[in-house]
């Protein structure tokens, strides 16, 4: 009778919680979307600037926040081609390939990577860019692509880690049936576990995507400006909307910037969302094209 | 007769760490005969029908030594000396599971996976080894009209005719079953049966069974494997 009653309590306990958590993310979503929604418009984007000449890079743009929305896409982009594929083939080595030993030493390496602060992370890019300007070219400074090798760094772990895990959770009978019927362990491996494993590797990319997109410590220090344009190069300053999110909530000097600010996240998290569901419907596609097409 | 022997086991042993799982076995099947292998749960019946095609090498651990000799066309080969690559010898030397396993794609797919892996491409050929070996597993007049359907749409027999077709494909000489029909009902099981026992015109059968009567029925030799060693029955 009384582990009936607290099953049920235990039940409507969690129940409760798991509603108070959606109200949550809806009142917060609700929130930004009341808040932000008044200054959605061209203006907000492109500023006064013609929004056709200023995507075809024959006009730059000074008061909306175009650039910052190109260099987050850039910035996104470059980090996740960065860290996709050594993040995914150390994931592949350490499930497939690795001895117990080193699987245990690289896997507390991955742990205590993904535990440095990203202002620590951000830190280290600073030296990396200090580094090359002084040892090698006037060129290098805090730029784009220190600020993508920066982010993947710090998103490597997540993928690594979904990686692997997705790959050593897969069933024995599924890791058996190829191998049974004469498959090498790297057709094995390339045609049956990671097409199975793709839902729990995507997950890992996905979070290494919002986390990208988000992160204002690690640009913070290595390239992003309040202007700078659209960036022209891998080596230049950009503008990123974490950065302008970040920089206009401390310097407004009225509702209506303040209310940019909230324009520009919302257009942050539609961007983050295009980009989950490009990587989901490369998923599917990726999915499709390789899943035991042997 | 030393011609007629498909697989020689000549003091074999089987560990998982320190843990002697099989105790220098000697013995020797015949090709084209069913041979079934009884015994308790845990002994290590699946795990014997793993040293065969070397399944045994995926578990970390696990450590066998003895000879083990099998006669695949003319010459014989010992899978624990490595003198064949892994991939050629589980072509030849194939396995079905307790769990029927067909690949989350459709049924010709399936069907022509193993072969794609062997690295065959042509595809009439390929269509050809498929449709033979549906018909060897009783299958091909069910699934004609639908094998570019799901093959996990299957019945829980018509899945394991399916694996057992998937594994015929490469035209084995050495069929492994791990208690083939212990997930199937009455009826499904007695198909397998049948088809089981119209296989060993082509290859030599080892079959691990808990059922005593399915053993009579089917088995030309039944063999037990208690307290690490195998007997004949």
């Amino acid at each position: 009778m009384i582990h009936g009653i607290a099953e049920k309590a235990i039940a409507v306990f969690s129940w409760v919680l798991t509603l108070a958590l959606c109200l949550s993310v809806a009142f917060f979503l609700g929130y930004l979307f009341f808040r932000g929604f008044p200054s959605l418009g061209k203006e907000l984007i492109f500023g006064q600037a013609d929004p056709l000449k200023a995507v075809m890079g024959s006009i730059r743009v000074f008061e909306g926040i175009f650039p910052a929305i190109v260099g987050t896409i850039c910035l996104v982009v470059l980090s996740a081609t960065l860290a996709l594929p050594v993040g995914v083939c150390s994931g592949i080595y350490l499930a497939e390939y690795a001895g117990p030993g080193m699987k245990k030493l690289l896997g507390m390496l991955f742990d205590i990577l993904a535990g440095i602060p990203s202002i620590v992370i951000g830190l280290f890019g600073f030296s990396l860019a200090v580094f090359l300007h002084n040892h090698f070219s006037d060129h290098f400074g805090p730029c784009l692509l220190i600020s993508a090798l920066s982010l993947a760094v710090l998103v490597l772990p997540y993928i690594v880690r979904s990686t692997q895990t997705s790959l050593e959770e897969l069933p024995v009978s599924i890791r058996k049936t190829a191998l049974a019927l004469g498959a090498s362990k790297l057709q094995n491996t390339v045609y049956v576990l990671i097409p199975n494993a793709l839902s729990g590797i995507s997950s890992g990319i996905f979070l290494a995507i919002g986390r990208c997109a988000e992160d204002t410590a690690v640009i913070l220090l290595t390239g992003v400006v309040a202007t700078a344009g659209v960036p022209s190069s891998l080596l230049s300053q950009y503008e990123a909307l974490p950065f302008f999110i970040y920089y206009i909530s401390n310097q407004y000097s009225n509702q209506a910037e303040l209310s940019r600010g909230y324009g520009a996240c919302l257009i942050l998290l539609g961007i983050c969302a295009a980009l989950f569901l490009l990587a989901y419907g490369m998923k599917k596609h990726l999915s499709y094209r390789t899943l035991y097409r042997a | 007769m030393e011609t007629k022997d498909k697989i020689i086991f000549n003091g074999v042993s089987f560990f998982y760490g320190r843990n002697r799982v099989l105790d220098t076995i000697y013995a020797k099947f015949q090709e084209h005969t069913i041979t079934a292998i009884t015994g308790p749960s845990g002994q290590g019946k699946s795990t014997l029908l793993g040293l065969l095609n070397c399944m045994w090498n995926e578990i970390p651990g696990a450590r066998c030594t003895g000879e083990i000799r099998i006669r695949l066309g003319n010459d014989w080969v010992s899978p624990l000396e490595k003198d064949i690559p892994l991939p050629l010898l589980r072509r030849k030397v194939a396995m079905i599971f307790q769990e029927p396993n067909p690949l989350p794609m459709s049924i010709a797919k399936n069907m022509a996976f193993p072969l794609k892996l062997a690295g065959m491409r042509d595809k009439s050929l390929i269509e050809e080894k498929v449709r033979n070996a549906l018909v060897q597993a009783f299958l091909w007049e069910e699934v004609r009209d639908r094998m570019e359907k799901s093959a996990l749409d299957l019945s829980g027999g018509q899945k394991q005719r399916l694996c057992i077709a998937r594994a015929l494909v490469l035209e084995p000489e050495v069929l492994l079953c791990d208690e083939p029909t212990s997930s199937l009902d009455a009826r499904a099981g007695g198909i397998i049966e049948e088809l089981l026992v119209s296989l060993k015109a082509h290859c030599t059968l080892l079959v691990v069974s808990h059922y005593m009567d399915q053993v009579r029925r089917i088995a030309d030799r039944v063999m037990t494997l208690q307290d690490q060693g195998l007997r004949p029955i």
